[in-house]
């Protein structure tokens, strides 16, 4: 073992150098071929190749200087191999330790070596997920494990769970550095992928089905409205439906098919109360609300720029869309905490805002935008008038774009929640730089359909938008059925939207019963598909290391819920549970949810009884 | 590149006779030799060129950062041609004085056997699994298809599988992510020129990466050889090119069978190509996306997936699509095949952006499913009519004594109109497609291939034959009517920027 260490001793005294250097400074994608400029090619290259040097993450820099070099990528290869090795062999031996290491003078050895291992074994996990990581360039903690909070040995169990999480962490990253196929940036989609929808993929492979798959996963992680399939089946399987002429088979305006860019704009304007009628001009398709911001961000930012993202907020849309326009966010993290400024837990404020404008600025970040989810994922909450307001007009002030994602905006099912999309203003503040996004995803249960919209007065930025209708484009069938579908406002208003929000309340009651018996806080809004709640009382200590155990042990029941991380909630210990689910199992969900949290609590008390004998 | 109503053409030009070589060489009154013996005043020939789709591009705009303004300029010189056409599209009762398309690939000869298809019950079905989230790689019942399909229909000496299919909307989507997790941003892909344009747009916009045109010569230069031919040399001399100004290249496009040329590579040519990008290590992205288009039997099309033996299985990458072979454009279906697990995870990882509804997958995998179909029905239907309508505009080329390339794959002819353009300028290729425009007939010019020599025209024949014939009359005309077309004022100049620096 010791050999095994003084081995890689070679390599890691420059990697642990350049990790402790390292602000988490993204790679500047660089700007080379999108400038414009007449520079000759070569000349461009070398540029690029020359800023490399400076603002980059120093694992990138390793990984430029060892596999864009073709001759040393082998050695790159092999030393990665080599630290697996070493690492399985430090997990080996720590998880197989004999158990009559009880003796005194054993412990104290044991424990030091134990402390050594697992500052080694730190390292590599911060090492190779900082490797992983460094493309997205989130400004949020990384999930390093810091030295232990609990410094006595002898906590069995959460060495050995500390030993699970880093073996489930080095298993995503597996594919990262296995492949020499790939670009760094493939190289980093496959890694972000396994790393974020590892557990969708297992639940894929695993579903629960109420009589073929009891055992199997429950999702309450990916926000999907399941409550309505019935209905959503039948009016799909009407014969209105299944019309097709020849220009549904063809090539159709790349904006989309005029006649559902229509009925988008029709649909908009009766359902977010625009008090002008609104101009399908302005209205662009594509293949899901992910597209729409991934085009978006593509063309209001360049590489390297960012926008300003009140967190906890659902990060899979836009951190996904890092990945191909890399666009960078900065977290405006909103406090649990009630303070001066705020009524109620993790709200906005312009006071936040400014301040993390500022902060980006003094980094030297060109923030170019605003995101805004309304009603809000992961909190549920509904900005009222003003707020919405004020927001726009900070935006305003500092020349930003408003990007402002109403994915929820009909599954507002509290009748005492008024939601006012930011198509229902009499004027916005800045029209060109005000953008709309909304699907047929959550407010109609069908996120299979991969529809999006984009609403912009700016037709600079929906021709731009446009250009992506080839690579996000959606098939003429689906159009077509999309275009009957929210043209039917008489089944929309009285048959599916009332039944929808009928049974969303059901859930929502069901749900929220559950967590106060309980006794687990939460917030209780009257919108969304989902339930934001503390799980604090749950970690010992409060860390994302244990946030993200505790996800495993809901995993290993079979129960996928979604930790607070996952949102860039600065505040560990907060998880987004779905309740669009149908009864049985949503039943069965919280059983499980029950299960994990009484297994939780008994391993909590165990743990205080021993520590104190420890120290 | 994107002037035309190249937006949509992703296939290869066909061309008509029998033999299509020949037809070039001697068949024609004005044959492709004497063409160029005309113009003994040709520079050096270029070997390859370094695609810069931003170049002469300069952004004004307040709204859109940079990339977007480039991105944006896409979309206004892409739709010039296309949009004046949708503007004042022909239609038998309500516009017959309107535009007949000739430019966009699309085979519009089937609609009926297809509607007929796609209505039938089995179509139709809607369950929840396809109303939700899938499998970002498609649903499996459909990779599963997929792999069937394609292994009976490239004559794959093994099954294929399905863990190797990532179904995407579209082969440009699929382009574009290859582009994404296979390059860099600057660096680049070879590929050979003529060629379906829109890849340049395809690869650049979320990928950043460029092309670099390996120039093919309608000039024969020995017995065994035909216009345009892609050769191992041609390749290693635009590989060199390229790298000695500093250019990563990380692969090679094939267009099999071509997209203009309508030419197909033969199992030989193919496995030499192969050969030389394993020497290289690059990837091979073979985009066969008219696989069952190829209209005469006796062209012997062979897929890259047929090939006993793939020199480098991990860095070859087959796409494939329903847009051409089953007239769909509008569908938006295209899968990838690749041994390369990594490349299918990575691409995979970016189907947020490339999906495709469930309900449409189902119908997809409903109608590859049905083999009886496709066989008895479609394809020997789809054959014989793009065969008629191919012996019709081969029929008017002849008669107007225009050279023409003609293998009897896909839906166009790659027409030489070299005689009408007096100096062999772009400048007067633009005019004379701009004439074509105003007598109300869209086609593709050659420079939105790419094609290195200014005279060439795409011309899609797949269409009905009122339309088609309507389109050829209308050729005709122009052609006729005037045949130097040099003094006619440059109308179109403000509106194509694109060829500022083309």
């Amino acid at each position: 073992m010791d050999e095994t260490r003084d081995g890689e001793g070679e390599v890691f005294p420059n990697i642990s150098a350049d990790i402790s250097s390292a602000g988490p400074v993204p790679v500047p994608f660089s700007s080379v071929n999108w400038s414009g400029s007449s520079q000759p090619v070569e000349a461009k290259t070398k540029a690029q190749g020359m800023s490399h040097q400076s603002d980059v993450l120093p694992c990138d820099q390793l990984r430029d200087q060892v596999i864009g070099n073709q001759s040393s990528h082998t050695q790159l290869m092999e030393t990665l191999l080599h630290l697996r090795q070493t690492v399985d062999d430090c997990i080996t031996q720590l998880t197989t330790r004999p158990p009559q290491l009880d003796l005194p003078l054993e412990e104290q050895r044991h424990n030091q070596a134990t402390g050594e291992q697992e500052a080694f074994l730190r390292r590599v996990v911060n090492l190779l997920q900082s490797g992983a990581m460094w493309g997205l360039g989130l400004q949020a903690p990384r999930p390093t494990l810091g030295p232990r909070d609990d410094a006595g040995g002898g906590q069995q169990a959460q060495l050995s769970r500390q030993l699970d999480q880093l073996v489930h962490q080095l298993s995503h990253l597996e594919v990262a550095f296995v492949s020499h196929d790939l670009s760094n940036r493939g190289i980093d989609i496959s890694a972000f992928e396994r790393s974020k929808f590892q557990d969708f993929k297992t639940y894929q492979g695993d579903k629960y089905h109420e009589d073929k798959n009891t055992m199997g996963f429950i999702n309450l992680g990916v926000s999907e409205n399941k409550l309505c399939t019935d209905l959503m089946t039948e009016r799909l399987s009407r014969s209105d439906m299944n019309h097709l002429e020849d220009a549904l088979l063809q090539y159709s305006d790349q904006r989309g098919q005029p006649f559902l860019r229509e009925e988008v704009a029709r649909f908009l304007t009766y359902y977010c109360k625009s008090p002008a009628r609104l101009d399908p001009e302005n209205v662009v398709v594509l293949s899901g609300c992910c597209s729409v911001f991934s085009a978006l961000a593509t063309v209001l930012c360049d590489p390297g720029e960012a926008l300003l993202t009140p967190t906890p907020f659902f990060g899979g849309l836009v951190m996904g869309s890092y990945l191909y326009s890399k666009v960078e966010l900065m977290p405006v993290h909103l406090d649990s905490e009630i303070t001066d400024g705020s009524a109620r837990p993790f709200q906005l404020t312009v006071d936040k805002l400014e301040q993390a404008l500022l902060e980006a600025t003094l980094k030297g970040k060109k923030v170019r935008g605003l995101l805004l989810i309304n009603p809000q994922n992961p909190l549920g909450d509904v900005y009222s008038r003003d707020s919405l307001e004020e927001y726009l007009e900070f935006a305003k002030r500092y020349n930003l774009h408003v990007i402002i994602d109403e994915l929820y905006m009909l599954s507002v099912f509290d009748d005492s929640v008024t939601f006012h999309s930011v198509l229902s203003m009499e004027s916005l503040p800045d029209p060109n730089r005000t953008h709309m996004i909304w699907g047929t995803s959550k407010d109609f249960g069908i996120s299979g359909f991969r529809f999006g919209a984009l609403y912009t007065h700016n037709k600079e930025v929906a021709s731009a938008v446009s250009s992506f209708g080839f690579l996000n484009g959606i098939s003429g069938i689906t159009q077509y059925k999309l275009c009957r579908l929210l043209q039917d406002r008489e089944w929309i208003d009285k048959v599916y939207l009332p039944t929808n929000h009928s049974r969303l309340k059901a859930a929502h009651r069901y749900i929220t019963n559950k967590l106060k018996a309980l006794k687990i806080p939460f917030l209780n809004r009257g919108s969304g598909l989902y339930v934001w709640m503390n799980l604090k009382e749950y970690l010992q200590p409060c860390t994302f290391e244990e946030e993200l155990l505790l996800h495993h042990r809901f995993l290993g029941n079979k129960l996928i819920l979604s930790p607070g991380k996952t949102y860039m909630c600065k505040e560990p210990g907060w998880f987004r549970l779905i309740f669009s689910d149908k009864p049985l199992p949503l039943k069965l969900a919280m059983h499980r949810f029950y299960e994990v949290l009484a297994e939780q609590k008994r391993d909590l008390r165990v743990k205080q009884l021993e520590d104190p004998q420890k120290e | 590149m994107f002037a035309l109503p190249e937006k949509e053409s992703r296939a290869p030009s066909t061309c008509p006779g029998p033999a299509s070589t020949q037809d070039l060489d001697s068949n024609c009154g004005d044959g492709l030799e004497r063409e160029c013996s005309r113009k003994p005043d040709q520079k050096l020939p270029e070997l390859y060129g370094v695609g810069d789709p931003t170049a002469g591009f300069s952004s004004n705009s307040s709204h859109l950062s940079s990339r977007g303004g480039i991105i944006k300029w896409f979309w206004d010189s892409a739709e010039a041609g296309y949009r004046t056409y949708h503007m004042d599209e022909y239609d038998e009762d309500k516009n017959p004085s309107g535009i007949i398309n000739l430019g966009t690939s699309e085979n519009k000869l089937c609609f009926d056997l297809l509607s007929k298809r796609l209505s039938q019950s089995d179509m139709l079905r809607v369950e929840p699994a396809l109303l939700q989230y899938p499998d970002w790689r498609g649903h499996l019942f459909l990779r599963e298809e997929v792999a069937r399909f394609l292994s009976f229909y490239c004559k794959s000496p093994v099954p294929l599988q399905a863990e190797n299919v990532v179904v995407l909307n579209g082969c440009a989507s699929v382009f574009s992510a290859l582009a994404t997790v296979l390059c860099e941003v600057g660096e680049a892909f070879l590929i050979p020129a003529p060629y379906y344009g829109a890849i340049t747009q395809h690869v650049c916009l979320y990928g950043n990466v460029r092309l670099v045109s390996v120039y093919l010569d309608s000039e024969v230069t020995g017995p065994d050889t035909r216009p345009f031919q892609l050769t191992v040399e041609k390749l290693e001399m635009a590989l060199q090119g390229a790298n000695s100004q500093g250019i990563k290249v990380k692969g090679l496009i094939l267009i099999n069978p071509q997209n203009p040329l309508g030419d197909i590579y033969s199992p030989a040519e193919l496995q030499n190509f192969l050969e030389f990008a394993k020497r290289h290590e690059l990837h091979v992205m073979v985009d066969e996306v008219y696989m069952l288009s190829v209209f005469e039997e006796s062209v012997g099309y062979r897929s890259v997936l047929s090939l006993e033996r793939l020199p480098d299985p991990q860095r070859t990458h087959v796409m494939w699509a329903t847009s051409k072979d089953f007239g769909m454009s509008g569908l938006r279906f295209g899968t990838l095949y690749t041994e390369n697990r990594d490349v299918a995870t990575a691409v995979a990882s970016l189907c947020r952006y490339h999906g495709l509804s469930g309900l449409v997958q189902h119908q997809m995998a409903q109608l590859l499913r049905d083999r009886d179909w496709i066989n008895q029905v479609y394809l020997p239907e789809n054959h014989a009519r793009l065969k008629a309508a191919h012996t019709y505009v081969a029929g008017e080329l002849r008669a107007l004594g225009i050279p023409f390339l003609s293998r009897g794959a896909g839906f166009f002819i790659w027409a030489d109109l070299r005689k009408y353009l007096p100096e062999g300028s772009f400048e007067e290729e633009r005019r004379l497609w701009r004439r074509f425009l105003d007598h109300k007939v869209l086609v593709s010019f050659g420079k939105a291939f790419e094609c290195k020599e200014p005279g060439w025209f795409r011309l899609v024949f797949s269409d009905k034959a009122h339309r088609l014939c309507l389109g050829m009359q209308r050729v005709r005309q122009v052609l006729e009517g005037k045949s130097q077309v040099a003094e006619d004022p440059p109308a179109c100049q403000t509106q194509e920027p694109r060829d500022r620096h083309r």
